[in-house]
């Protein structure tokens, strides 16, 4: 399977399932989308009466797809299908991450928030510190033979816990050793409790926090306000600056929600930018259809746009030397996962779990509140089997929508969330969300050839 | 004239040889928590890495 797409004079030309990226000229663009549909003397003498060029330069062309062809870079057939389920085969009953809801609980009363300001339509509460230490145990004990572990402090707003928090670090940090693990801890903050006992913790021993910042203040403050009304967007960019800065390097993410108000979020990227941040990424709204924030059809021309102006936004600062990351763009094409992971989908619900307040494990952190995909808890394991058959199942070749995509090897099949709140099944497809991934991929793979081809010329 | 110009990338099929180790990063871990994605992931698999 191959796409071929065009963006500001580049032809570009992938083969899915080889994962090979050709930078070409027009006619092998035109060439390469006749292929398979005639012999080389036809499709020559076609491409000749349509394009009027000369026969030799056609023939040459022609000879150089047969040999990437050859080469299994172009065409190349889908051999992978038999392959899927099988990492989640061999890592069954491995946990490698956790979503720790230390704080169902929120000092911003977001409009627009999936987990209903912090509550995931339940009562408020807080993590105990014996809880999130059984949940790390549990992690530890389900880790089997992997070594770096992931644990994000997530809410509602984590910071309205930090005591637990740092307990939990420190605990963690004293059992690593002797079993042999590294843990990787992320904290998702909105801000407002942002200090410098924060900034100190964070950039010790967080390798990475995302900061909510919606972009420009009139956006921002449009849904992220706090219980009275007021919006948050003063209170909380000196504190991220702040703790962008003492993070010397760190990673970090200031990651963004646009919605039906701001489908033109390229200038929210941009007030991100004036604001000194460089490593960003700028969610679409999740909520259900129909919702006021919910992105339309009519946004979606919009926002394709803006992801076009964004790679080209990113090119023109690299060419002045002020680059900047997109979460979205970042795309490793010589280091990036191996087939297993591209059709394995992204591990919820198997080597992934969100852990509540009360222990209670779910396959993520969107399916919390929804008390049928619960699957036990943190001191019993794993209960619930059906549920896990279910997500253990989920993979690129388990929807059949995602069998013809070109990008299937960029995505694995999509967020299990997003299909179910689209279609009532975890193996569903979020079409609306594809059309965004689809272009998202299409602007970050035109941003790699820009770059090894600019390379070449220098 | 050359007419195709192929970047440099990590066969997949390749990969499949000494791929599944199961040491990257979570998918939706750490950033971006509402959407799926996989191709910005790191491998992580040293022996793949050392070949």
């Amino acid at each position: 399977m191959i796409h071929r797409f065009q963006m500001d004079g580049r032809y570009v030309v992938i083969d899915t399932c080889s994962g090979s990226v050709h930078a070409v000229d027009r006619i092998a663009w035109e060439m390469i989308g006749a292929y398979e549909t005639a012999g080389r003397e036809e499709l020559i003498a076609r491409m000749q009466e349509q394009f009027g060029e000369d026969p030799a330069e056609l023939a040459e062309c022609y000879d150089q797809i047969t040999e990437l062809k050859e080469a299994g870079k172009l065409f190349s057939p889908d051999t992978f299908e038999n392959m899927a389920g099988e990492l989640k085969r061999r890592t069954s009953g491995v946990v490698k991450a956790l979503c720790l809801h230390v704080a169902h609980t929120c000092n911003l009363n977001c409009a627009y928030c999936f987990a209903s300001q912090g509550k995931y339509h339940g009562e408020r509460a807080l993590m105990s510190f014996e809880t999130g230490k059984a949940a790390l145990d549990f992690l530890v004990a389900h880790s089997g033979n992997r070594r770096n572990l992931e644990v994000d402090f997530f809410g509602g707003e984590p910071l309205m816990n930090f005591d637990v928090v740092k307990r939990l670090v420190a605990y963690a940090r004293s059992i690593e050793k002797e079993h042999g693990k590294n843990f990787r801890f992320t904290l998702t903050t909105n801000g407002l409790l942002i200090d410098d006992d924060v900034i100190d913790f964070a950039n010790r021993e967080m390798s990475n926090v995302v900061l909510s910042l919606d972009g420009r203040k009139e956006i921002h403050d449009r849904y992220r306000v706090d219980y009275a009304g007021n919006g948050s967007w003063e209170r909380i960019v000196p504190k991220f600056q702040k703790l962008v800065k003492a993070r010397g390097g760190k990673n970090y993410y200031m990651r963004g929600t646009f919605t039906h108000a701001n489908p033109d979020f390229l200038e929210d990227i941009r007030t991100m930018l004036d604001l000194g941040f460089t490593e960003l990424s700028m969610e679409p709204v999740v909520c259900a259809e129909g919702d006021p924030e919910a992105l339309t059809q009519e946004d979606l021309p919009i926002v394709m746009k803006q992801y076009e102006d964004l790679a080209r936004l990113m090119l023109e600062r690299k060419k002045e030397g002020r680059p900047f990351t997109f979460y979205h763009y970042m795309l490793d094409l010589t280091g990036g996962p191996c087939i297993y992971k591209r059709i394995s989908g992204c591990g919820s619900g198997t080597e992934y779990m969100a852990v509540t307040p009360w222990g209670d494990l779910y396959p993520c952190h969107q399916f919390v509140g929804e008390e049928h995909f619960r699957l036990g808890d943190v001191w019993n394991g794993v209960t619930n089997e059906k549920v896990q058959d279910e997500f253990a199942g989920c993979n690129v070749y388990a929807r059949e929508e995602c069998r013809e995509c070109w990008a299937k090897l960029y995505c694995s099949g999509g967020c299990a969330a997003n299909a179910y709140h689209a279609t009532g099944s975890v193996r569903g497809v979020y079409r609306y969300g594809c059309e965004l991934f689809r272009k998202r991929m299409e602007c970050a793979i035109m941003l790699q050839v820009a770059d090894q081809m600019d390379e070449g010329e220098e | 004239m050359k007419h195709i110009q192929t970047l440099n990338t990590r066969d997949l099929c390749e990969s499949a040889k000494n791929g599944g180790c199961g040491e990257c990063q979570t998918s939706c871990q750490s950033a971006c928590k509402t959407s799926c994605g996989i191709a910005n992931q790191k491998c992580e698999n040293k022996e793949e890495k050392d070949n």
